[in-house]
């Protein structure tokens, strides 16, 4: 779950997890603390099972340390001997192995463990409910077919890979869509034209009352082709939309020219030594598709012989 | 240099150069700076030209507004002198405003100044030096340093007015002219028919391209790295007006299918310029296949430039285009405009720049030519329907205009001196030159010589044509590889003989009686018919009368082809129509039956099922269609029954029947017609512009028919059924054009809709609403394609649905009084303009028809009518089609209100506008809708704007031939051929009609105009000598008879009266140009004439004796011999003789027309010729040496 990578001991320590959801900090700190405190529990029991009536801090930070990193060693070397044997979770085995490699007498354990005086700590109470935020629910899981064993994980919301069913019936009368889509735009285009001559210079075709019939003012362009020749940028839009092809076309163009500007570069560099029409630079690529046209052709530098 | 200026002098010109004294074999231009800023131009020209005389002492050269700084001849510096005729056309103080004579003063100043006659503004005398070089027919290199400053014509600045370098603002420079207007930038023999190889070289800023004809060659850059020059070689031999520049920073786009092939575009607009140029390689294909024969120039380039002089314009191997052809893949409409314009200008790469004239009366050929491939590329590209509608429009357009103007002649011939041989008397301008030719009338020119080519396609067979062409091109191309030879380079032009030779040669038909009726004469043929079926011959008797006699109308014989629908199937006859034989009799193949069920075969084969019912139950006869393939030029206005034009209308399969049909079944607007075009609406295999044609005479047959019409409007339950959904009949389906046919139908069937009217003559509330709903609905989000063109035609379709305001008691428009579906129009209209300031649509196509709404409006008196908002649209720095779309409203608000402030803000944007285009179009749009005429009175009409308007086409206009037309066109819409009527009374003057021989008085004082002042001669005689002032003519011709010279080269004759007259020139100069200013009063002492000022309004004192009215200023009585001879050249020398010698008869026969004709042409003539036109008179130094 969090973040096992940095603790090391993720696989070991998981029954050992406490909250503390009162605090505010992060879920990972919080998990940190949690079994800091339940490691010096421990080792506090320890001592007190060894005849020691007090501690200082300071002993028991150390001893936690040590703690912690002994079971940290072994949660390490466990999973290296599981890895090393191509599976992923570690076994009892790894452990034995682990603790084996480490110099411990692995036969004392058991009696260790049932040893008569030794104090059973109780397990930090655990809240699983707030820790996973309780996801989205809409529809329906699937269950699982029959050839799927029920261990796999569950079916995903239905609306993440069928379709999200909305809450209210679209208005599927096509009339009135149309009519919507229409007085909206009319709306919208009536209101923007309205702001804009509002704003701006107008002209009227009365006189009488001049806010009547508002004109945006005609104002000369100083290249007039430029915008009623292209199309708009909504139109372009449009186009590529309904259709690729066109698009194909354009990078077409956008090679040539790149061939073009690179030729003018490459004359620039090396010039009239070349003879004429023969100004394709030798590392060129695209070399047999060079289309010899003499306005593609790289301009000259002047002639200084005569000047000698 | 400044003291070489003072070399352009002006001095009379010689006029009877008859013959061509040398020929130029090549040409350097050199144009070393082209300044932006200052629109400037410098460079030179070096030709190399060859004497085919001895002795060759001048040298004769075309330039206009050039600043010439030197002139040398072989490195030895040339004496020059700089004279142009045509700046002023006639001289200042000349009192003179009818349009007669302004048009014989003009055609001869041009005949002064034409390459082809031996003439030419620029006059260099040869040095002394070089003249033994002569004898020995060496060539001499002819060296000319010039400058140009501000051009008003022949070259086009456009420098936008923003921020950033030349190139960054998209500054361009291109050249441009009507026919021959290379001399405007620089000196070279402005004709089509001289040909040399060209070397031209242009240095422009290194961020610049300059396209020009031949081979780029190479490209190198000035020492500074900042220039480039561009070196272009033209080896086929060229004529200086084919040759053409176009300088800016484009974008440039090698032909993915043809390498050598290369478009220019300005900046931003490449990827318009790919789309548009995506066919062009199948054009090229097209044009090679069927004439065999490989595109003559080694390469090929397109420009598209912006405030172009005309949409296309071709030289060699380039041609330059409006940059409003280029449009992206979402444009339906431009698409095939755009095509055709490709194809006009490919067809003429190869007739009219690969190939040119002999002469200008050749031109016919030319544009005949490649008019008629570019209709066999329309044929094969857009189909045989699109090429027969479009076959139809032309000749619909050719009869149309030469019925209502007179006719349009393409071979004009000009030989012999009579004044008799003008082939056009009925034009108010001459059609001697291209440069004096009305443009509408040039345009005309063009149509009727592409029919006349089809009619001999007719005639002797598509493929015998093709090869005639191909003849001429491989005749040609073998030449244009030789090296220079006078004689080969001559089989690069064409003339109408050999073409005719040609065709001869080809075919082995005799086209003549052809050729006789359409090119040698002008006018059409207008033919009446109608029938009657006789059962008991079974014979159908058909007549066919014609009309020769009213203008524009010729007599026809010949062969006519009748078709003939029967039941039994569809028969062709071809009968002869002979002078006498009205009556035609055709026996029927078919008997009357009316119940067998038997399928009629039509005329391609196809067999259908009619219903027969609507038949006349005797006669066999379903239709009968007079010269279907349409190979006269003819209009014919033909009576049948209406169920004969529906059946017409229904199955015949020939588009140009069914538009017949069409319009023929207006007059019968009955629910038989109207089942008829409602069916054809509905057929789609049915050709998209015949479909549409049926919408308006649905639409007139309804409101014919509207006390009985039943149902819903006209269409609209067939729009709704074809282009609404099916769930909500009101509401249209979202667009989606891939079917360009129905998208034309969708486009066109609401604007005809619009013209419905109910029984009060308003436009139904229903079909109104509808259309509004249209507006309301329109959704083009997912087409492919954009619906700017259908908005556009919304709007249009409001426009129509206007009517007359209800005005009680003139009221003033307010919002207030408003009426109520007229504020929902307004109110679209508004949104529409509006939102067009935000999101622009493909050549602000919606502005446009927003414009023309406003200004129905305004007309119907439902907003106040006003100016303003045209003026401020019609501003410079607006798209061009908005511009003329506000214009024409301006325009039209001249003629409603007659508003002479708005007039002469129209007048003053055509002299001061940058754009060319925008000048010719407000004056044809005047000419078109005049702001008064002739006939009616008006405030308007007033001296000072007859002042306006002479000078304007006297010398406003000098830098461009078109304009000039265009304000000649203007003022005879405004004032017609004789003397305004609103000057004040001329000096009196009894006026001789020599026609009907009787004495009037001067017409100009009559207050009803003359119906047909072009019929009437009327000669105002003056008094003591009886002199008449006619109609003059050109003067070369009589110069001509009079040297008695047969056009042969190298004739010596020339050189004795040159050597001469030279020695009396130099004495002559100073008389001339310091004491006689006036070329007119000049004339008159020449003529022995006597002029008397006399006040207004006196009364005629005698039948005898009238007064001339002549320039105000009073003339000094100089009438001695000595005087005239000395002003004169050696051609006004002989022609002052030849006067006397007139004289003397004149005494005896002083009525007789023909005499009195001549002597005032050759007045006239000298009017021009003496009148120094630049306005200077220098003398030079260098010719008084």
């Amino acid at each position: 779950m969090a973040d096992p990578a940095v603790m090391g001991s993720g696989s070991l320590n998981t029954g050992n997890r406490s909250t503390s959801s009162k605090t505010s900090t992060s879920p990972s700190e919080n998990y940190q603390l949690a079994r800091r405190r339940t490691l010096q529990v421990v080792i506090s029991s320890l001592l007190t099972e060894c005849g020691f009536e007090s501690a200082e801090k300071a002993a028991v930070e150390t001893l936690t340390e040590m703690m912690q990193s002994y079971i940290s060693e072994v949660g390490r070397c466990a999973r290296a001997n599981c890895e090393h044997t191509a599976r992923s979770t570690p076994t009892l085995s790894d452990v034995v192995i682990t603790l084996v490699e480490m110099g411990f007498n692995v036969d004392t354990l058991p009696a260790y463990a049932k040893r008569s005086q030794r104090m059973v700590i109780t397990a930090p109470p655990v809240t699983n409910a707030s820790m996973v935020p309780k996801a989205l629910m809409t529809g329906q899981k699937r269950t699982h077919p029959p050839h799927i064993p029920s261990h796999f994980p569950e079916f995903p919301d239905p609306h993440t890979y069928i379709k999200t069913p909305t809450f209210r019936e679209p208005v599927s009368d096509y009339q009135v869509v149309r009519e919507k889509a229409a007085s909206q735009r009319r709306d919208v285009e009536r209101a923007l034209t309205r702001f804009m001559a509002k704003t701006g210079e107008t002209q009227s075709l009365f006189k009488d009352d001049i806010t009547a019939f508002p004109l945006i003012a005609a104002r000369p362009n100083s290249i007039p082709y430029l915008s009623a020749l292209l199309p708009s940028e909504l139109e372009l839009q449009m186009l590529e939309e309904t259709d690729s092809s066109e698009q194909d076309d354009q990078t077409d163009t956008e090679n040539n020219t790149n061939n073009m500007i690179q030729d003018d570069q490459g004359a620039d560099k090396e010039n009239a030594v070349l003879p004429p029409g023969g100004g394709v630079p030798a590392g060129k690529p695209s070399e047999e598709n060079m289309i010899d046209n003499p306005y593609l052709r790289p301009v000259k530098k002047p002639k200084v012989r005569r000047k000698k | 240099m400044t003291a070489y200026l003072c070399l352009m002098i002006v001095i009379r010109l010689f006029n009877a150069w008859l013959f061509v004294y040398f020929l130029t074999t090549h040409q350097v231009v050199c144009i070393n700076n082209i300044n932006f800023q200052r629109k400037s131009v410098i460079g030179y020209v070096e030709l190399t030209i060859f004497p085919t005389v001895v002795n060759l002492n001048r040298i004769k050269l075309n330039s206009k507004q050039c600043r010439i700084y030197r002139v040398r001849v072989n490195d030895l510096e040339a004496p020059f002198i700089y004279n142009d005729p045509t700046l002023e056309v006639c001289h200042h103080e000349s009192k003179q405003r009818n349009l007669n004579y302004f048009s014989s003063a003009y055609t001869a100043a041009v005949s002064a100044v034409d390459p082809d006659a031996g003439n030419g503004e620029l006059s260099i005398k040869v040095p002394s030096e070089l003249w033994k070089q002569g004898d020995e027919m060496k060539v001499l290199k002819v060296y000319i340093e010039f400058s140009l400053d501000q051009p008003k014509g022949g070259l086009h600045f456009v420098v936008p007015d923003v921020e950033g370098s030349m190139a960054e603002r998209g500054a361009h420079v291109f050249s441009f002219g009507n026919q021959n207007s290379t001399r405007f930038w620089f000196p070279c023999v402005d004709s089509y028919s001289e040909l040399c190889t060209w070397k031209l070289e242009f240095t422009v800023d290194a961020s610049m391209v300059a396209v020009s004809c031949g081979d780029l060659v190479e490209t190198v850059y000035t020492h500074d790295m900042r220039k480039k020059t561009f070196h272009y070689m033209l080896p086929i031999p060229t004529a200086a007006p084919n040759i053409s520049l176009a300088v800016g920073p484009f974008e440039i786009l090698v032909d993915p299918y043809m390498h050598e092939v290369t478009h220019f575009c300005l900046p931003q607009l490449l990827p318009l310029l790919k789309h548009t140029m995506s066919y062009l390689h199948e054009i090229f294909e097209f044009y090679e296949e069927i004439l065999t024969c490989r595109y003559p120039y080694s390469c090929f380039k397109t420009v598209y430039v912006d405030e172009s002089y005309v949409q296309v314009s071709s030289y060699a191997s380039m041609s330059i285009f409006s940059t409003n052809h280029l449009h992206s893949g979402m444009i339906i409409d431009q698409t095939p405009l755009s095509r055709r314009f490709l194809a006009q200008a490919l067809a003429q790469q190869f007739f009219g720049c690969f190939i040119s004239r002999m002469s200008w009366s050749d031109e016919w050929v030319l544009k005949g030519i490649s008019g008629y491939i570019y209709g066999l590329y329309l044929k094969k590209t857009f189909g045989v329907n699109e090429y027969r509608h479009w076959i139809k429009e032309e000749l619909d357009k050719i009869v149309q205009y030469e019925l209502k103007m007179g006719g349009v002649l393409l071979h004009p011939t000009f030989s012999g001196g009579k004044e008799k041989d003008n082939p056009t008397p009925h034009l108010f301008f001459s059609i001697k030159h291209p440069h004096t030719l009305s443009w509408e009338y040039y345009k005309m020119f063009q149509c009727k010589a592409h029919l006349v080519m089809r009619l001999i396609e007719n005639r002797i067979s598509m493929e015998f044509m093709l090869q005639v062409f191909n003849k001429l091109l491989s005749l040609a191309s073998t030449a244009s590889s030789q090296k220079y030879q006078s004689h080969m380079w001559s089989q690069m032009l064409v003339s109408t003989s050999g073409f005719l030779k040609s065709i001869s040669n080809v075919s082995g038909k005799d086209i003549g009686p052809l050729i006789k009726q359409w090119v040698d004469q002008s006018s059409v043929v207008k033919f009446f018919g109608s029938f009657a079926f006789n059962r008991k011959r079974n014979v159908l008797e058909l007549e066919i009368r014609q009309d020769y006699t009213s203008s524009g109308t010729q007599k026809y014989v010949g062969p006519i082809k009748v078709t003939v629908q029967e039941l039994d199937g569809s028969f062709n006859h071809t009968l002869q129509i002979e002078e006498n034989s009205l009556k035609h009799d055709i026996p029927c193949h078919s008997k009357s039956r009316r119940n067998k069920k038997k399928k009629i075969p039509l005329m391609n084969g196809e067999e259908v099922d009619m219903d027969l019912s609507a038949m006349d139950a005797d006669s066999p006869l379903l239709w009968i269609r007079i010269d279907p393939d349409m190979s006269i030029l003819r209009k014919v206005e033909f009576e049948q029954a209406d169920f004969m034009w529906q059946y017409q209308l229904r199955y015949e399969r020939d588009v140009v029947a069914q538009e017949e049909a069409i319009s023929a079944l207006e007059k019968f607007p009955t629910p038989a017609s109207r089942l008829a075009l409602t069916d054809i609406l509905e057929q789609d295999q049915c050709f998209y512009k015949v479909r549409m044609q049926a919408c308006f005479c649905l639409a007139k047959i309804a409101n014919s028919m509207v006390s009985t019409w039943t149902g819903p409007p006209a269409m609209k339950s067939l729009f709704t059924r074809m282009f609404c959904c099916k769930s909500c009949p009101n509401i249209v389906k979202t667009n989606n054009f891939i079917n360009f046919q129905s998208y034309f139908l969708q486009k066109t069937m609401p604007v005809a809709m619009a013209l419905l009217r109910d029984v009060q003559n308003l436009c139904p509330k229903e079909v109104l609403h509808f259309i509004l709903d249209l507006i309301k609905y329109n959704d083009n989000r997912k087409n492919k394609f954009s619906d700017n063109y259908y908005r556009a035609e919304l709007i249009d379709a409001l426009t129509n649905s206007l009517t007359p305001a209800i005005n009680i008691n003139n009221e003033v428009r307010t919002v207030d009084n408003l009426n109520a579906d007229v504020r929902l129009i307004l109110e679209e209209i508004t949104r529409f303009l509006n939102m067009e300031k935000l999101l622009p649509s493909y050549r602000n196509a919606i502005t446009v028809s927003c414009l023309r709404a406003i200004r129905v409006l305004q007309r119907n008196g439902h907003i106040p009518s006003d100016p303003i908002l045209f003026k401020s649209y019609a501003q410079y720095g607006h798209f061009v089609d908005v511009r003329i779309a506000a214009l024409e409203a301006v325009v039209d608000y001249t003629r409603v209100d007659r508003s002479s402030v708005e007039l002469q803000w129209l007048l003053d944007l055509v002299q001061n506008d940058p754009v060319h285009y925008i000048k010719h179009k407000i004056l044809s749009m005047l000419a078109k809708n005049p702001p008064f005429t002739k006939a009616a009175e008006s405030s308007l009409c007033n001296e000072a704007l007859v002042d306006q308007l002479w000078k304007l086409m006297n010398s406003g206009t000098s830098h461009d031939w078109r304009l000039r037309c265009d304000a000649v066109n203007l003022y005879y819409a405004l004032f017609g051929l004789t003397r305004p009527s609103c000057l004040p009374l001329p000096e009196l003057g009894l006026v001789l009609n020599l026609k009907e021989k009787k004495a009037v008085l001067n017409p100009t004082l009559k207050s009803d105009p003359d119906p047909e002042p072009e019929e009437e001669k009327h000669v105002v005689i003056e008094p003591a000598l009886s002199c008449v002032v006619m109609a003059p003519q050109g003067l070369k011709r009589k110069a001509e008879t009079l040297l008695g010279s047969s056009p042969e080269p190298g004739q010596i004759m020339q050189e004795e009266p040159c050597a001469k007259i030279t020695v009396k020139t130099k004495e002559e100069e100073d008389i001339d140009m310091e004491t006689v200013h006036d070329s007119q009063a000049f004339i008159y002492h020449h003529l022995n004439m006597l002029e008397r000022p006399s006040t207004p309004g006196k009364e005629p004192s005698s039948v005898e004796q009238a007064i001339l009215s002549m320039p105000g200023t009073p003339m000094p009585l100089l009438s001695k011999e000595s005087m005239s001879s000395k002003h004169g050249d050696h051609h006004n020398h002989h022609h002052h003789h030849h006067h006397e010698h007139k004289k003397k008869k004149k005494k005896h026969k002083h009525k007789h027309k023909h005499k009195h004709k001549h002597e005032s042409k050759d007045r006239d003539s000298h009017a021009f010729s003496t009148s120094p036109a630049s306005g200077r008179s220098i003398r030079s130094p260098s010719l008084s040496d």
